[in-house]
């Protein structure tokens, strides 16, 4: 499976790599070996931590549990499969409990040019739905991830600034500013990165809209799964409600044989 | 036009049909219970109990509350990645005799009672590359717009309540192929499932003013015999997608004629389904600001005293945090005008201005609006529904409708349905 990574890389020099939000963050860690530092250039950093999470495919068995703002916990399992390169990839992600979103699915179709095409399957009344771009705001299912989350995005659609050194539990870190450029439609102003600089791991991300911070994206419990440093909890505080969505990625495995037909709106609706 | 009879035989037909197919799912699913296979197996299904109270009683129908309970199951069953069979079956029973009595099972659905145990999908879906067949009972659905789909034309749907429907599933051969941003998708459809009318001794059957005395009884010949086809052609654009339709077949919802009884108190209403074609369009634009979808299908038939028209509707969506918004125009342009009578929701619920708007509270409760209004003023329904789930099983729904209008109205006659409904629901 190394050897796979390490000859996907060797294939694929990258002009263009990819700022990973949610759930292709998960990719965000990076191998032992062949460090290539930039460290004065905060999109070298970012495209560093890109390349080291560069995989075929991926799978996993997600667990979201959803704080209200009172502490109340209310579960939600999805399975996850994405094919493709970053930001040129295509993921389903399905429903699995609680049973009255059984079957719910969800397929992203990433482009390295513009936001990604998002449809919604709805079993309960057997039809698709485009997530339109004004949509993607919205809380994907009640939880403190919205719909924009749930997609990869190109680097060279952000701009970045390097703020200086940090720590997050005694971990050094980069911090650098990525701001959207104009063609680029977010809902976000600008969010802040928190990069490990022993193995280029994204360990947080806070994203603001205007100068208010509206929520923060924490990394923790990474895992070194065949060469690729993988948090295995991601958690989503909702800053403004108070509220956050703990997701936890269970039989996680890369580099998984997947066809691409399985990735279209027809295989959305295969249940 | 050639017909088949809805007699006794049906039923049994039907029987010895679902006999069959359960069998074959026993094998199906007897053969998936090895370990090896079990990973392959989905299930899905809830038990919903619920209750309506209306609040006036109609000529027709002095019952003021009626008590509903349905308990659907689906199965999926995938023993190899190119195929996966599904099978889904409702029991169901209600206080208000909208409910077949007899316990047996109903594969096609076809009966103006609604039957106390059916299969409401039995499909095989293989797959190769790019193509995708699906064969059995299944749902079909066309079109993009939400409030009324003009070019949905394989969904007949459950009317015994006229604005609370649940769409039937029909019997058919699909072979769809999505080749990059194209999709083909072609319907073949062996036998015609209509949807399930209102029950004539019933309030959502409305009884002309001064006709109150008269008993109704079902005059319907035959059903259609012969089989629809339908093919459709989709096109996804980064800033749009659109499909064209065509279909052959027949409409699923009647042509309404009077028939004398045998005494001048009794009437017969006659049900006839007549031939249709209908050539469809279908666009959703996604903007910055908001989503534009428009639905359109021209519809002409040659059986006599049938209307050709043109469905229409616009309509648009905006999601703003937890609230979504549709909104639109459904409208009608008839062609041809020669049906006396028709029962139509679909082009009932035209010249209407319609919308909804709904809002997630937090990851278990929600609430909703939905209104439409006539144009010309004389129909006007409202509903609100406010939903909340406990636990990972519970869920329970409130819900309120309002109608009123004029009597010649097709909103305005159902004025004295007015509603409120509650259920609860255990999702397994």
């Amino acid at each position: 499976m190394n050897e796979d990574i390490e000859a996907t890389k060797a294939r694929s020099p990258r002009r263009t790599l990819e700022v990973v939000v949610l759930l292709a963050f998960v990719f965000f860690g990076s191998s032992w070996h062949d460090v290539v530092h930039a460290a004065d250039d905060p999109k070298q950093i970012v495209m560093e931590a890109q390349k080291r999470t560069d995989v075929k495919s991926q799978r996993y068995e997600g667990l979201l549990q959803v704080f209200d703002a009172k502490g109340k916990v209310s579960d939600k399992r999805w399975t996850l499969d994405r094919i493709g390169a970053h930001g040129d990839s295509k993921m389903v992600l399905r429903f699995t409990a609680p049973a009255e979103v059984k079957g719910v699915a969800l397929l992203v179709v990433n482009h390295r040019d513009r936001a990604s095409d998002q449809w919604m399957w709805t079993p309960g009344i057997e039809r698709d739905r485009r997530i339109a771009l004004q949509d993607r705001s919205t809380r994907f299912f009640g939880t403190d991830f919205s719909f924009e989350d749930m997609e990869e995005r190109d680097v060279d659609q952000f701009d970045y600034t390097l703020l200086g050194d940090d720590t997050v539990e005694g971990v050094a870190c980069w911090k650098i500013r990525s701001t959207p450029k104009q063609s680029k439609s977010s809902q976000y102003t600008r969010a802040v990165l928190w990069i490990r600089k022993d193995n280029y791991s994204i360990v947080r991300i806070d994203s603001y809209i205007k100068d208010q911070a509206v929520r923060r994206l924490v990394y923790s419990e990474f895992v070194n799964i065949v060469g690729v440093w993988t948090a295995r909890s991601l958690q989503m505080s909702d800053l403004r409600r108070g509220t956050h969505t703990r997701l936890t990625l269970d039989k996680l495995q890369y580099n998984v044989t997947m066809k691409d037909e399985d990735f279209t709106l027809q295989a959305l609706r295969r249940q | 036009m050639s017909c088949e009879r809805r007699d006794g035989r049906e039923g049994l037909e039907g029987t010895r049909f679902g006999v069959a197919l359960l069998g074959v799912l026993a094998l199906m699913f007897g053969a998936a219970t090895s370990p090896a296979s079990a990973q392959g197996i989905a299930q899905r299904g809830f038990v919903d109990a619920g209750g309506v109270l209306f609040f006036q009683q109609a000529p027709n129908d002095s019952a003021r509350l009626v008590g509903d309970l349905i308990a659907p199951e689906e199965l999926f069953f995938k023993p190899a990645p190119w195929v996966q069979f599904a099978a889904g079956f409702a029991g169901r029973a209600n206080s208000h005799e909208q409910v077949e009595h007899s316990w047996r099972l109903d594969i096609r659905d076809r009966g103006a009672l609604r039957p106390a145990l059916s299969a409401r999908r039995l499909t095989a879906t293989f797959t190769h590359g790019p193509l995708t067949v699906d064969i059995g009972k299944q749902f079909i659905r066309w079109g993009k717009a939400d409030i009324v789909t003009p070019t949905d034309r394989f969904a007949p749907q459950d009317f015994v309540n006229v604005i609370d429907t649940e769409f039937l599933a029909v019997t058919a051969a699909r072979a769809s192929v999505q080749w990059r941003n194209e999709s083909f998708d072609g319907v073949w459809v062996p036998f015609f499932t209509p949807s399930r009318t209102p029950l004539l001794n019933q309030r959502w059957s409305v009884v002309p003013a001064g006709a109150e005395g008269i008993a109704l009884f079902d005059a319907s010949g035959p059903l259609p015999k012969g089989s629809q086809a339908g093919v459709r052609w989709g096109h996804i654009a980064g800033r749009y997608e659109f499909s064209l339709s065509y279909f052959d077949g027949f409409n699923h919802l009647p042509n309404i004629s009077i028939t004398p009884g045998p005494s001048p108190f009794v009437v017969g209403i006659a049900k006839t389904y007549p031939e249709l074609k209908a050539y469809g369009f279908d666009v959703a634009v996604p903007t910055a600001w908001l989503t534009l979808k428009a639905e359109a299908a021209y519809a002409t038939s040659t059986t006599p005293n049938s209307d050709n028209y043109v469905l229409y509707v616009v309509q648009l969506e905006r999601q703003a945090r937890e609230w979504m918004f549709v909104g639109g125009y459904a409208g009608e342009a008839v062609t041809a005008r020669r049906a006396l009578f028709t029962f139509a929701p679909d082009r009932g619920l035209t010249r209407s201005i319609v919308g909804r708007a709904s809002y997630t509270i937090d990851a278990n409760k929600s609430a909703a609006a939905e209104t439409a209004v006539r144009q010309n003023g004389e129909g006007a329904y409202l509903k609100g529904e406010y939903s909340q789930a406990r636990g990972r099983h519970w869920r329970a729904t409130a819900t309120g409708a309002l109608i009123r209008g004029h009597p010649d109205d097709f909103l305005g006659q159902y004025r004295l349905n007015s509603h409120v409904t509650v259920s609860l629901r255990y999702s397994f």
